[in-house]
């Protein structure tokens, strides 16, 4: 029987006089992968970034695993990981080193922490390159190693804004295996992306983010059978104009 | 504790970068080898000075130069007789830097009253601060002369008189007060004994702000320019251990890295003044006039100095904060060098204790001021103008890790930013 891990309820967050998310709710249970879709500006990267406790919310609660973000961050970030869009690893640090700075922040045991380290090299698949400065990494190997890090710690909550950007076919495919295995394993996954196609093959449900509310909510299948749609790019196409 | 462990380790080896400590140990091995150089040539320049002497009077006074400038410490060495106009070529020829010309009348004109003449040539082969000690030479070489003469002259016509007597008649005993002491030390000696004891400290504390400041302001704007801010943030790292793990791995570099200059400087100000600064006619003038540290004054001065490390800190901190990539970095840290330099030169130039009202007021308004005037205010015996200052700094100190905190507990520490280029595009149109 799956759990709650994630809810969201009217959240909103403003940037000044912008309001970027005008007020949002949904749910992510675990073994669910959760999209949030929408156009540039829509206000997901927002969204993620409030559950992922950087920002703070203007109003609403957020929820994981029934702790409060905005009461008990630090409590959250134990349970949760993020991967941004644009994320970086320390250039000057090796990727075996910046896998074991990660598990060293999480895990005190030492063999919870080998464990964690294995699984992250795993996850990373760099073999002998993981012993390279990550400065000397290409961009898909960069972000394979970011992936590593964010699932090396089995939070109970995932959030991966647009995980393959910038990834060839092949690293993008690989991405896409790992972060399904993962839900599989009973993870939940919060993600956003722009390319329609990893959402079907990735997610169970999907939202659809424009001007900050979310318009459309519901399974892959169910989007497509409402709008007559073929694929989840003509639905929103169609509820985006 | 653990957590802040690992970030510490983390931030140390981000900062210890081969880029970072190859030109820092160039620097020290620099300052170390200007030293040795510098010491080498100072010894050379206080070793015996060949003199080249044109003696062409031959009288007995004339003759008797040679002996008074061999007393004097000089080698003499005898040009024969030539006229006026060989006698540069004559010592380019022999590499000498000082010439002596006697005149044929040199001793008629000292009989009948006269003022004798006698010329000085000096060849000069480069404007260096070693080759300043020719002007030394030249008037060593002057005094024993005049000195060795004006005996002559005295004892003729003074039979049984001291010349020394006569030429200075008068026995000068210097006596210097400082707080509630008083001692009868030469002023000079107070001056250079207090000048050695205080001479680094502003240097190195100067470096250490600046350095430290530096290296915090560029570890968080780049944390920002390689997007690891976001994933650092979203880590189980409460946001004081994140501040306070950075603040320490720069703290901790900036303090061996001004340890390692204290050491290369001091090599290099020993080599400028031979290790000698004053000259206290045998006089202990620290115990005399009290110029000693109680062990509390050392204890309040690096009070001091570690709050203005602390404060250098908090606000690099901050502006690091502003900076969207680590060039902007430096633009950001200009107040804070401004802050810096203003107590630093003013505290070496002038006496801010009798500047204008308003001038005072400024300077202590600065918290780096307290660290640059602890030194000597603490050989004054102005214990509690220290401990005062300290109280200031610690609010100050207060009050920056109170709104760094805030920065970065809160969406700023993604969302501010100060863009000069986008500011000046944005003009441009």
């Amino acid at each position: 029987m799956s759990e709650e891990v994630l809810e969201v309820v009217g959240l909103r967050k403003k940037y000044g006089q912008l309001e970027a998310v005008q007020g949002i709710d949904f749910r992510v249970r675990s073994g669910e992968v959760f999209a949030l879709i929408g156009p540039n500006g829509a206000g997901k990267t927002t969204t993620l970034r409030v559950v992922a406790t950087i920002l703070r919310a203007s109003a609403g609660v957020v929820h994981i695993a029934g702790i409060d973000v905005a009461r008990e961050p630090d409590r959250a970030r134990e349970i949760i990981s993020y991967l941004p869009e644009e994320a970086g690893a320390y250039k000057n640090m090796s990727g075996e080193k910046y896998l074991r700075f990660v598990a060293d922040l999480f895990y005190s045991e030492a063999k919870t922490r080998d464990a964690a380290l294995a699984r992250g090299r795993e996850i990373a698949g760099l073999d002998e390159r993981l012993d390279d400065k990550s400065g000397s990494y290409s961009k898909g190997m960069t972000r394979k190693l970011l992936l590593a890090r964010t699932l090396m710690t089995e939070p109970k909550l995932a959030i991966l804004d647009e995980p393959t950007s910038g990834l060839d076919v092949l690293n993008a495919l690989e991405v896409r295996d790992i972060v399904k295995q993962y839900a599989a394993a009973g993870a939940a996954v919060l993600l956003s992306s722009h390319n329609m196609l990893e959402i079907e093959y990735l997610s169970d449900r999907v939202a659809l983010i424009h001007e900050g509310r979310i318009v459309e909510a519901g399974t892959p299948a169910e989007l497509k059978e409402k709008h007559g749609a073929v694929t989840l790019e003509d639905v929103f196409r169609e509820v985006a104009s | 504790m653990r957590r802040f462990m690992v970030l510490l380790r983390k931030e140390l080896r981000e900062l210890m970068t081969p880029q970072m400590l190859v030109p820092f140990a160039i620097a020290i091995l620099m300052f170390a080898l200007l030293g040795s150089i510098i010491s080498g040539e100072e010894k050379k320049a206080q070793g015996r000075q060949d003199i080249g002497l044109v003696d062409m009077d031959g009288s007995a006074t004339s003759l008797a130069l040679p002996d008074a400038l061999d007393q004097a410490g000089f080698h003499v060495v005898d040009l024969g007789e030539i006229d006026t106009a060989s006698v540069t070529e004559e010592l380019r020829k022999r590499d000498l830097a000082i010439g002596l010309y006697v005149p044929v009348g040199f001793e008629q004109q000292l009989e009948s009253g006269e003022l004798a003449d006698v010329q000085t040539y000096a060849v000069v082969r480069s404007f260096s601060l070693t080759a300043l000690s020719q002007t030394d030479t030249l008037k060593g070489v002057l005094s024993a002369v005049g000195g060795s003469v004006s005996d002559q002259v005295i004892a003729d016509a003074i039979p049984g008189s001291d010349p020394e007597t006569l030429k200075r008649p008068l026995a000068f005993t210097e006596h210097v007060a400082v707080g509630s002491l008083e001692a009868a030390v030469p002023l000079d000696a107070v001056y250079g004994l207090i000048q050695q004891q205080t001479l680094f400290i502003p240097v190195i504390l100067f470096i250490v702000i600046i350095f430290a400041a530096q290296m915090i302001a560029t570890t968080i704007a780049s944390e920002k320019e390689n997007k690891t801010l976001e994933t650092l943030l979203a880590s189980p790292i409460g946001r004081g251990s994140l501040i306070m793990a950075k603040m320490v791995a720069a703290g901790l570099v900036a303090l061996a890295s001004a340890a390692a200059y204290m050491a290369g400087l001091s090599y290099y100000f020993q080599g400028l003044t031979g290790g000698e600064m004053f000259d206290s006619g045998g006089v202990d003038v620290s115990t005399a006039l009290g110029l000693r540290l109680a062990a509390t004054d050392w204890i309040l001065l690096g009070v001091a100095l570690f709050l203005a490390i602390l404060i250098a800190l908090a606000m690099a901190v901050i502006l690091g904060a502003f900076a969207d990539s680590v060039k902007a970095v430096q633009s950001l840290l200009t107040p804070l060098i401004i802050l810096t330099l203003i107590p630093y030169f003013l505290s070496m130039l002038i006496d801010i204790e009798s500047a204008s009202p308003l001038l005072r007021a400024i300077v202590f308004a600065i918290p780096f001021s307290n660290a640059f005037t602890a030194a000597p205010n603490l050989f004054l015996g102005n214990q509690t103008r220290v401990l005062l200052g300290a109280g200031y700094q610690l609010l100050w100190l207060i009050a920056l890790v109170y709104v760094a905190a805030r920065i970065f507990s809160s969406d700023r520490i993604l969302t501010m930013k100060l863009d000069f280029r986008r500011k000046k595009r944005a003009r441009v149109a």
